[in-house]
Formats: structure tokens, C-alpha cells, sequence
């Protein structure tokens, strides 16, 4: 996918785009508003990752350029305000997810493939992984063909996965991601233990693979092993 | 008291004493002038009787006069010269009464050597009415003067007073959030447009500050949170690189944990300053018990990992007025420490009716004093996870509206008892 990362921060512009290329994205960077504005006039993306705090102007002034130019594409506020009403004019004037810094990549990832395949119009709301489907629209995950049945954090642990692969994900970010980042509990790393044993015993019960990996110190990967 | 009232009362207060002494003063006199009339009047017909008494030499024909009576006694020989004039009353059998009269007794010697002994009573009853019919007629001058100057003086007061309670009540209704200036009304009273004056310096000045630190915060925010996704980011490329040592991945661990601890204590601080600075100050109503359905769903499974019991009992629909954000943050943090601080096999019980909620959960006994932990980075447990924020961002929400909550710890037993003004009253 072509993504464009407006971003004022030269270090951090950086490692998103370093990270979303190991995705296997297509990136851009823009350092400035005017900088976002040309390269977006001249190509086409599927989505704009976009710090709303730009030296030379406002993010928001952005999406409602892009809106009068009627470009196709989503666009992710990426913003250090925890601001309420910057989240609601965001949401309000066309983009699609607000992140508040910092994130975790697991989730900017996460939310990026959300965001494109909502915006797919082709209809594409599949995520195949081998022997595993998952039908988006329908929140229902096919193994083998065949239903399985698995509860809401499961369904929302297994598309992070799908999102992140080969990628290490932290317990943390799972943390966050499952319950939004205002839960801090420290007993949640057992939770998240025993979330992931279960999905993996469901997929392997439905004769499929285990591609859950744990890795040491940090957390899982999901991986064809 | 209001000051009307109060300059009124004061007013009522010297204007009756200074009636009060000056009707008595006025009474005196006019009894002193009388008596001297009287006394003077008794001495000028003493005269003329001893005048009579010298020419003719024997008792003159006395005539009967309303009021008066006259006794002359004439004798012999030389009476000693005495005078006095003194007040008595004499008893009248026909009315059964005592009347008061003023008499002169007198006595003195005729040039021939007689001597004669003169007594004259003048009635002063009518005098005593004269003087209570003009107390009357000048207790009611001064009432009527009395209550006609209170009036006055209050209705003045209250027109000079008016622009000073227009401003007061433009100044209360004054909004930190609102940039309309405040509406104070013009006066010519020099000293009500020098208040004005310091009340619109005092409002801009705050209005001011008000935004300088709203805008210090946004980029307190800003620029703090920049660098930590900075740091985090670059963890996470390191934690992605293949062919780490056990050392390198334990170090990663360490900056990751601190960033996020760093991460939650900036967005605890800036929640508290933004609730200081009143951000959430839309109000809705919200109902609580929803609020606590919703987030006990959420740590359903955590729940049931510690398998922890929960009882719900819920009297009424609590709904309150509040904002709705607060509302979330404070439930959801009270409701997380009951899971956090809580033991396996452990549970918690919430009641709430429309006046009080009460959580209360099973937990390890507190070595501090429960209270405490409303204080900023005050931990009962040596929790690293914990920044000590929660239940100090519960006080403040819960002080910004008028609630009141308490901690109370009984060994295992934490109760949190959270009290709110109900909708209806």
C-alpha cells in the first residue's frame, strides 16, 4: 500500500516509515504542511499517517484541503493532544482514526489495515493467512473453511496479529490495543497469556497450524514457523 | 446581611435614639416653660392679693376662679416673710380622684404689722393634658419624619447601589471558558467605575493567564509526548531486529516499561490540569449505572482470570449531571483498582442507588491511611506499574462537583463510599 507520513519530527518520521516498509508499505515522508500538500496533490495514497502539530500549519486545515480536492484516500490523525475536541473535528471533517502518541507500531499498523480495507471498495473484506480467513464484515474467522467460533478479544487478538505479522508484538501493546490505553493492570500480562494459549488451542483444534510464537522477553509473533 | 439592610438598620437604630432624646429634651422644656408660666402666673396674684391686703386692710372679696383656689388668712400680728411654691395633689370626693395642682404658699407681714398667710392652688391637670397633646402631635411628627426619611434613604441607597450589584452579578456570572467580556454597567460614581475598572483588570488578566496555561499544557502535551513516541518507536525497530542478545532484549524491556510508565504519568498530569483548567466543563446527564455495567463488562475476563466474584446492585437509574468523559474516568479508574489491588477468590460488591455509591472489594490490608492515596503520587503498594495518579484525578473530578468520597480500609476489606448531589435536589 502507498502511504504518506506527514510528520514533523525528522526521528520519528523516520521510523514509521522505517517500520511501515518492513511492512512491506510504500512510504513517503513530509516534513511540512506545504510539503504534505504538494506530494499529495501529485500522487495518490492509500492513506495518510498525519501529525496534526505542523510547524507551518494545522493538520485539520489538511484534511479539509484534501477533502475540497476530493481525494480518495484514509487518513490517520497522528497527534500528541489527547485533545477531545481535536479528535471530534478530526473524526468530523473526514478522517478516519485518531492515535494519540505515543503508540505502540503494532497498533499504527493495526489501524492503517483497518483503515484501508474499510476504504476498499473493491469489497475486499478478507484477511487470508493460509488456512485461516477472516471475513471483516461479518467479524466471523473461517479455518479450513470451516467456522470458528471465537469471543469478541479473541476475533480482535487474532486481526492484530494478522495486522503485525513476523513483527514482534509486546504484551503491552496487546494490552492497549484489546482495552484502550486507560487501563493499566498489571495482571493483564496473565490475561494476555491466557488469551493467546486459548486462540492458539482453538485454531490448532480446527487443524490449524500454530502460528503464535513467543518470544522472550517481549511477547509474541505471529509467524509462519 | 445586605448592605441596604444593614445601613438601614443602623440608620433605624441612631434615628430613634436621637428621637428618643430629643423628644425627652423637648418634653423638659416645654414642663419647664409651662411651670415657669405657671409659677410666674401664681406670684403676680400672690401681689395683687397682698397688694389688696396692704390698701384695704382686711381679707379682699375673692372671687371664685375656675381652677383656682384661694385661701388668704389675715392676722394680728407680724408673720415671718416666707415663700414657696411646691406641686401636691388634692384628693376630690365627688369624682373620687386625685388632681394635681401647683400652690404657692406665702407669708409675709402688712406694713400696719399684720400678718397674713396666703395659699393659692392652680389646677395643672389641664396643663399636663396641654403638654401630652403636644408629645402626642410630636411623637407623630417625628414617626412620620422617621419612616419618611427610612424610606428615602433606602430608596436612594438602593438607586446608588444599583450599578455595584450589577457588576457583582455580572462578576459571578462570570465564565473562564466564555471570551465575552464581562458586561459592567457605566456609572458616574467614581469609586463603582474604579471597581469596575478592577474587575474587568482581574477578569482579562485571568482570561489571560487562563490561556496561557491551557496553551502551556497543550504543549507541555506536545512536546513531551513527541520525543516518548520518538523513543518508543525506535524500541520497537530495535525489538524487531533479529539475532538479540538475552542483555539487549532485557534492556529493550526497560526502556519500553519506562516510556509507558513516563507515558501514563504525563497523560495523568495533563488529565489533572485539564480538569483544573475546567476542559470537561460540558455538562450532560450521564447515567452512572450504565457507565459501571459498561466497565465492569470490560474487566469481565480479568475478573474471571482472578476469579474474583462481582455483585451489581443497582436501586435506581443514577443519572447525574456531569461530564461525560469525567463520568467514564472516574468510574473506570475507581473500578480498576478494585481489580488491580485485589486478590485471587477475592470480590467486589457495588451498590449504588441515585445519592451514593458504594464500592467495596477484597484487597490487601492498607499500611497507610486510606485517605492519603487521594494525595499525587502517594502508593499504598510498591506496585511499579502504579504512578499514584488515579484516585488523586477521582478527587479532583469528584471535588469539581461538589461530591464527596471516602476511603475506608478494614483489614482485607476496602470500601469506597462516593456520595453526589442527586439530579433532584
Amino acid at each position: 500500500m502507498k502511504l504518506l507520513i506527514v510528520e514533523d519530527d525528522r526521528s520519528l518520521s523516520r521510523s514509521i516509515n522505517d517500520y511501515l516498509k518492513m511492512e512491506g508499505h510504500i512510504c513517503e515522508v513530509a516534513l511540512t504542511y506545504k510539503d504534505a500538500l504538494e506530494k499529495e496533490s501529485l500522487n495518490k495514497y492509500d492513506c495518510i499517517i498525519l501529525d496534526i502539530g505542523l510547524p507551518d500549519g494545522n493538520g485539520l486545515d489538511l484534511i479539509r484541503e484534501m477533502k475540497v480536492n476530493k481525494l480518495s484516500g484514509g487518513i490517520l490523525i497522528l497527534s500528541a493532544k489527547s485533545n477531545l475536541d481535536d479528535k471530534l473535528t478530526g473524526l468530523k471533517i473526514g478522517a478516519d482514526d485518531y492515535l494519540t502518541k505515543p503508540f505502540h507500531f503494532a497498533e499504527l499498523s493495526a489501524r492503517i489495515n483497518s483503515i484501508c480495507r474499510r476504504n476498499n471498495f473493491l469489497g475486499l473484506n478478507e484477511i487470508s493467512f493460509n488456512e485461516i480467513r477472516v471475513d471483516t464484515e461479518a467479524n466471523q474467522v473461517y479455518v479450513n473453511d470451516r467456522l470458528l467460533v471465537l469471543t469478541k478479544k479473541e476475533y480482535d487478538l487474532l486481526l492484530f496479529f494478522m495486522a503485525n505479522r513476523n513483527r514482534i508484538i509486546t504484551k503491552e501493546s496487546i494490552v492497549e490495543h484489546l482495552w484502550g490505553d486507560n487501563v493499566i493492570l498489571t495482571d493483564s500480562f496473565d490475561f494476555v497469556y491466557t488469551h493467546v494459549k486459548n486462540l492458539r488451542k482453538k485454531i490448532i483444534t480446527a487443524q490449524g497450524r500454530n502460528y503464535i510464537k513467543c518470544i522472550y522477553g517481549f511477547g509474541y509473533k505471529f509467524i509462519e514457523s | 446581611m445586605k448592605l441596604l439592610t444593614k445601613s438601614t438598620f443602623y440608620y433605624l437604630i441612631l434615628s430613634i435614639l436621637a428621637m428618643v432624646a430629643g423628644g425627652a429634651l423637648l418634653y423638659l422644656s416645654i414642663k419647664k416653660v409651662i411651670y415657669t408660666q405657671t409659677d410666674y402666673n401664681l406670684i403676680i396674684e400672690k401681689t395683687i392679693l397682698v397688694n389688696q391686703i396692704e390698701l384695704n386692710d382686711s381679707i379682699p372679696d375673692l372671687e371664685a376662679s375656675f381652677g383656682n383656689q384661694i385661701d388668704v388668712k389675715l392676722f394680728n400680728y407680724p408673720i415671718r416673710e416666707f415663700q414657696s411654691i411646691k406641686d401636691t395633689d388634692i384628693y376630690d370626693s365627688k369624682t373620687d380622684s386625685f388632681t394635681p395642682f401647683r400652690y404657692i404658699f406665702s407669708s409675709g407681714s402688712t406694713p400696719q404689722k399684720r400678718g397674713y398667710i396666703i395659699t393659692i392652688f392652680k389646677v395643672t391637670d389641664e396643663k399636663n393634658e396641654l403638654l401630652q397633646a403636644i408629645g402626642l402631635y410630636m411623637f407623630f411628627l417625628f414617626f412620620s419624619l422617621f419612616i419618611i426619611s427610612i424610606l428615602i434613604n433606602y430608596l436612594i441607597a438602593r438607586r446608588l447601589w444599583k450599578p455595584f450589584y450589577d457588576s457583582v452579578n455580572s462578576a459571578e456570572r462570570f465564565d473562564i471558558q466564555s471570551d465575552k467580556p464581562l458586561d459592567l454597567p457605566d456609572t458616574d460614581i467614581k469609586e463603582f467605575n474604579q471597581l469596575n475598572d478592577v474587575f474587568y483588570y482581574m477578569t482579562t488578566k485571568m482570561r489571560y493567564d487562563y490561556l496561557n496555561l491551557k496553551e502551556f499544557s497543550e504543549n507541555a502535551a506536545h512536546e513531551i509526548q513527541t520525543p516518548l513516541a520518538v523513543i518508543r518507536s525506535k524500541a520497537d525497530l530495535l525489538m524487531q531486529q533479529k539475532s538479540l542478545n538475552k542483555d539487549s532484549i532485557n534492556l529493550i524491556k526497560s526502556i519500553n516499561e519506562a516510556t509507558t510508565k513516563l507515558f501514563k504519568l504525563n497523560q495523568g498530569l495533563l488529565l489533572i490540569s485539564k480538569i483544573e483548567n475546567q476542559i470537561f466543563h460540558e455538562k450532560k446527564k450521564v447515567s452512572l449505572t450504565q457507565i459501571i455495567k459498561k466497565s465492569l463488562e470490560n474487566y469481565k475476563e480479568i475478573m474471571e482470570l482472578k476469579k474474583i466474584t462481582v455483585e451489581f446492585e443497582a436501586k435506581d437509574e443514577a443519572v447525574i449531571e456531569m461530564n461525560d468523559v469525567l463520568a467514564e474516568v472516574l468510574i473506570s479508574n475507581l473500578l480498576s483498582n478494585a481489580v488491580r489491588f485485589n486478590i485471587d477468590k477475592g470480590f467486589i460488591k457495588c451498590r449504588i442507588d441515585n445519592k451514593i455509591l458504594i464500592i467495596s472489594n477484597s484487597g490487601l490490608p492498607l499500611s497507610v491511611n486510606p485517605e492519603d492515596l487521594f494525595k499525587r503520587f502517594y502508593k499504598g503498594t510498591d506496585n511499579p506499574q502504579s504512578v499514584g495518579l488515579g484516585l488523586s484525578i477521582v478527587k479532583k473530578i469528584t471535588d469539581g462537583y461538589g461530591m464527596t468520597i471516602t476511603y475506608t480500609n478494614n483489614n482485607t476489606n476496602h470500601e469506597i463510599k462516593l456520595q453526589y448531589r442527586n439530579r433532584k435536589n
